[in-house]
């Protein structure tokens, strides 16, 4: 395990596409942002170009889907949003309507190069819409009757049916309207809040999707989010802060959730679950992880912790 | 002028008996039906209404709804009654669901007509009331089955566009529904220009604003605006300054920077006070009226706005006083914004899960509401809850159109909200032909002479809508209707195209609550007709004339 310039809980990892040739990786953490060139081997304080007086709490990392051209990355910040253009070198400040906001979440349409489309999930202000790569900002909020909001996920199919989740405080809410307007889905206000969300790379075939929640496990739901079913309630019986899911699910039923700071894979869609091969070892909690290359058996995850600290599993 | 009566006994109370009574009804039954069927369908017939009350401009409709409730009386007491009826029934209609009052005249005036025909045959009324009603269930299950949910932008404009046939108006209210769902919050006012505009609100908003232009902040927008702000909600009456000390303190002792006072009223000494109190730099300070009006509505808005802010809303009838106020008491929202006629929040920071759970109840409640104005007003409750709001301007050229699609616009949006929450049938009336087979099985099952006329009743009613729909566009109804039956199941007549189409691959829709009400009000309605046996009419009012010379003289 290597020392990091900042002590700090890493709250979210990203990667580029290429992250094999290029090496490139960013780790938003409580201190700020760290940009990795050697595939988080080492770190560097991402908001150098910026010169910040004090460090700047960056829970949310989002990167274009065609970042190998863009080199665009988004943050999430205590009071806004910034931008980058070259791979996080230099940054732009995005003009998100006052108050301030946090944010905290982060949703890039899988369009993005043909639609600009990203979306900005905040604390107590609900989520922001940006159409035009993130220069402009625009709250829409109707029927969003939780404006705290601690997760988004975009539909792989948003340019067609235009669908985004946000997990809220109080439970999960879906837009088929490219996010002009929001439904409350029947999670349960019980099981809320949630904390993580993915769809199944098919989600326009198979409606699925998975809910992580505070204190009551993960969320299986088949049919878009009407119905909801618990997975493995005595394994899972505390919070889900992540989940990833194979890129080919659901040919291939594997799933990673990060549960309360430990990894947990099941290869069967849910029934049975091991811990990640090697994450016993590490003896501090987990906060993010990222599998770039997938859940294959053999695979490598980079994972944040706690401390601050990353480590190479 | 004085008037006596011409000393004759009033006319007494008039009995009549059948055939007579059921030939008077009929006649009103079938005048009013003749009226309004020609507003059936997209291409539909105007009826003109002649001026009244000293009016001078013909009154020109296409609502069924609209021309039975400006028919308040015809010519002959026995037809008055058939009249009367369809009247009342239409009227309740439109006020329950807003649209589908012409498809319920037609399907009425056949169920009657027809039902007439077999009574006079020596049928028995009661016996076909009873079947008429088991095929109405028939039918609401068979419709029940075709349903399908609607959604976009798009399908909502097509909808729209079925309701109200005014293509700029449906292209509004499908933006619009899209948005604010079938919950939202819809202001519908008489527009500014010549076209038809739209405005979206974020958070909510209430009708009441800043007691003081004093108050105002910014006096080019003419409004105040704070970011995380601070309210106090009441419906109290502030009589002096000294009952505003605890708050200000406590709000000047916590650095409060800004805070906004509702009250029910304020005196210019306590106004003076809050305005002699404010220090742009520290400490802003504004107050608004109370929303709403009437004890109830003002509790719920409290009620409401404590919840969205997480305050505590000081009541006067329960004898609430600022003396105790504590810092729980306050409510707080993200942002504030009041101007001299309303007052809005947006991200008010009040519990997420007890608002959902609040609209939860709302809404339950508005599900079983029947009263329209009680329904009016919850509607509007749970729009305001909802986070956001859309206003629609009507314009247009003159008065009378802009009212006109005042009242279109209005009843479009109250069907678009029925076809949002209750789901859509194809159009065209060809819901309506799809429910024949089963009729046909059932009549043909049946060996009771009343139930075989009461399914061969309701299967010439299943055809009325879609042959009204066919003649009012100017085409024969035989012919088509033989094309029809060629085409196959699905299709009905698209009046526009004019050519028979599939209704759902066309995307031609109505409000399955709308169709069903309508189905339902008709058949219940002319079975419950078709059990009239006798008209007692009320003794004529006495004759008043006025004083000829000799009576004046006596006086």
């Amino acid at each position: 395990m290597d020392e990091r310039p900042f002590a700090n809980t890493i709250s979210q990892l990203a990667a580029s596409p290429q992250l094999a040739r290029d090496g490139l990786c960013f780790a938003a953490s409580v201190q700020g942002l760290l940009r990795s060139a050697d595939g988080g081997q080492s770190w560097t304080d991402a908001y150098q170009s910026l010169d910040l007086p004090t460090a700047l709490p960056t829970p949310a990392i989002a990167l274009s889907p065609t970042f190998v051209r863009d080199r665009t990355v988004f943050a999430g910040v205590l009071g806004g949003l910034l931008h980058s253009h070259d791979a996080g070198h230099t940054w732009l400040v995005a003009e998100l309507p006052a108050p301030p906001p946090l944010v905290i979440a982060l949703g890039l349409s899988p369009a993005y190069e043909q639609d600009g489309t990203l979306f900005a999930g905040t604390m107590e202000d609900g989520i922001f819409c940006s159409r035009d790569r993130g220069y402009h900002w625009e709250a829409w909020n109707f029927g969003l009757l939780d404006l705290n909001v601690l997760a988004l996920a975009v539909s792989p199919a948003f340019a067609a049916d235009e669908t985004v989740y946000a997990a809220a405080v109080s439970g999960i809410f879906r837009s088929s309207n490219g996010g002009r307007a929001w439904r409350e889905t029947p999670f349960s206000l019980d099981d809320a809040p949630v904390l993580s969300l993915a769809l199944s790379p098919q989600f326009v075939e198979d409606n699925t999707l998975f809910a992580g929640t505070e204190a009551h496990g993960l969320f299986k739901s088949m049919d878009g989010g009407q119905s909801w079913v618990r997975l493995a309630p005595d394994l899972l019986r505390a919070s889900v802060d992540a989940i990833v899911l194979s890129p080919h699910y659901p040919t291939q039923p594997h799933l990673l959730v990060l549960a309360h700071g430990e990894l947990l894979v099941s290869r069967d869609d849910g029934r049975n679950w091991e811990p990640w091969p090697g994450s016993a070892r590490i003896d501090q909690q987990i906060t993010a992880v990222l599998a770039a290359g997938g859940l294959d058996e053999g695979n490598t995850l980079l994972v944040g912790m706690a401390d601050g600290s990353t480590t190479i599993l | 002028m004085q008037f006596i009566t011409d000393g004759k006994r009033p006319t007494s109370q008039r009995v009549v008996f059948q055939p007579r009574a059921w030939q008077g009804m009929q006649r009103g039954v079938n005048l009013i039906i003749k009226a309004v069927a020609p507003t059936l369908g997209p291409r539909p017939r105007l009826v003109a209404l002649s001026p009244q009350f000293g009016d001078t401009e013909i009154d020109v409709y296409d609502n069924a709804g609209e021309i039975a409730r400006r028919i308040l009386q015809i010519r002959g007491r026995d037809a008055d009654v058939g009249a009367m009826l369809v009247r009342d029934m239409l009227w309740r209609l439109k006020n329950q669901v807003g649209d589908g009052t012409a498809t319920a005249a037609v399907i009425f005036g056949t169920v009657y007509n027809e039902g007439i025909h077999y009574l006079i045959s020596g049928g028995n009324a009661r016996r076909l009331q009873t079947h008429l009603e088991k095929g109405t269930k028939i039918i609401l299950d068979t419709l029940s089955q075709q349903t399908r949910p609607i959604k976009g932008k798009e399908d909502l404009a097509k909808l729209a566009e079925s309701i109200s046939y005014d293509p700029e108006l449906s292209r509004y209210l499908g933006e619009i529904f899209d948005i604010i769902g079938a919950y939202g919050r819809l202001e519908i006012r008489k527009g500014r220009s010549r076209q038809i505009e739209r405005e979206y609100v974020e958070g909510m908003y209430w009708e009441r604003g800043l007691m003081s232009r004093g108050m105002i902040a910014d006096w080019d927008q003419l409004r105040t605006e704070f970011e995380n702000a601070t309210l106090l909600i009441s419906d109290l009456e502030i009589e002096t300054p000294q009952q505003l000390y605890p708050v200000l303190e406590l709000a000047l002792r916590n650095k409060i920077p800004n805070l906004i006072i509702v009250a029910a009223k304020m005196t210019d000494s306590a106004l003076g006070f809050l305005l002699a109190n404010k220090q742009p730099e520290r400490f802003q300070v504004v107050a608004v009226t109370t929303p709403e009006y009437g004890k109830e509505p003002q509790a719920a808005a409290l009620q409401d706005m404590a919840l969205l802010t997480g305050g505590r809303a000081f009541i006067k009838v329960a004898g609430d006083t600022f003396d105790h106020v504590s810092l729980d008491d306050f409510g707080h929202a993200r942002r504030l914004w009041a101007d001299l006629r309303n007052f809005g929040i947006t991200g008010g920071k009040g519990n997420p899960r007890a608002v959902r759970l609040h609209i939860q109840k709302l809404r339950q409640a508005y599900q079983y509401i029947d009263d329209p104005v009680s329904k009016e007003a919850l509607l509007k409750r749970i729009g305001k809850l909802m986070g956001g709001s859309a206003t629609l301007w009507i314009g247009g050229i003159t008065e009378r159109e802009v009212e006109r699609r005042d009242d279109l616009a209005r009843r479009t949006a109250a069907a678009m909200r029925s076809a949002i929450e209750e789901d859509v049938l194809p159009g065209g009336g060809s819901v309506f032909l799809e429910c024949r087979d089963v009729l046909r099985e059932q009549r043909d099952a049946s060996t009771e002479p009343d139930a075989r006329a009461a399914y061969e009743i309701l299967l010439k009613a299943m055809e009325t809508p879609a042959r009204t729909i066919i003649r009012n566009a100017g085409f024969n109804d035989s012919d088509v209707m033989a094309e029809l039956r060629l085409a196959g199941s699905g299709f009905a007549f698209d009046v526009v195209n004019e050519t028979p189409v599939h209704m759902a691959t066309a995307g031609i829709y109505d409000p399955a609550g709308v169709v069903k009400a309508a189905v339902f009000t008709a058949i219940h309605t002319a079975a419950l007709a078709l059990t009239i046996d006798v008209l007692v009419h009320h003794a004529e009012p006495e004759q008043a004339k006025p004083l000829g010379p000799t009576a004046r003289m006596k006086l």
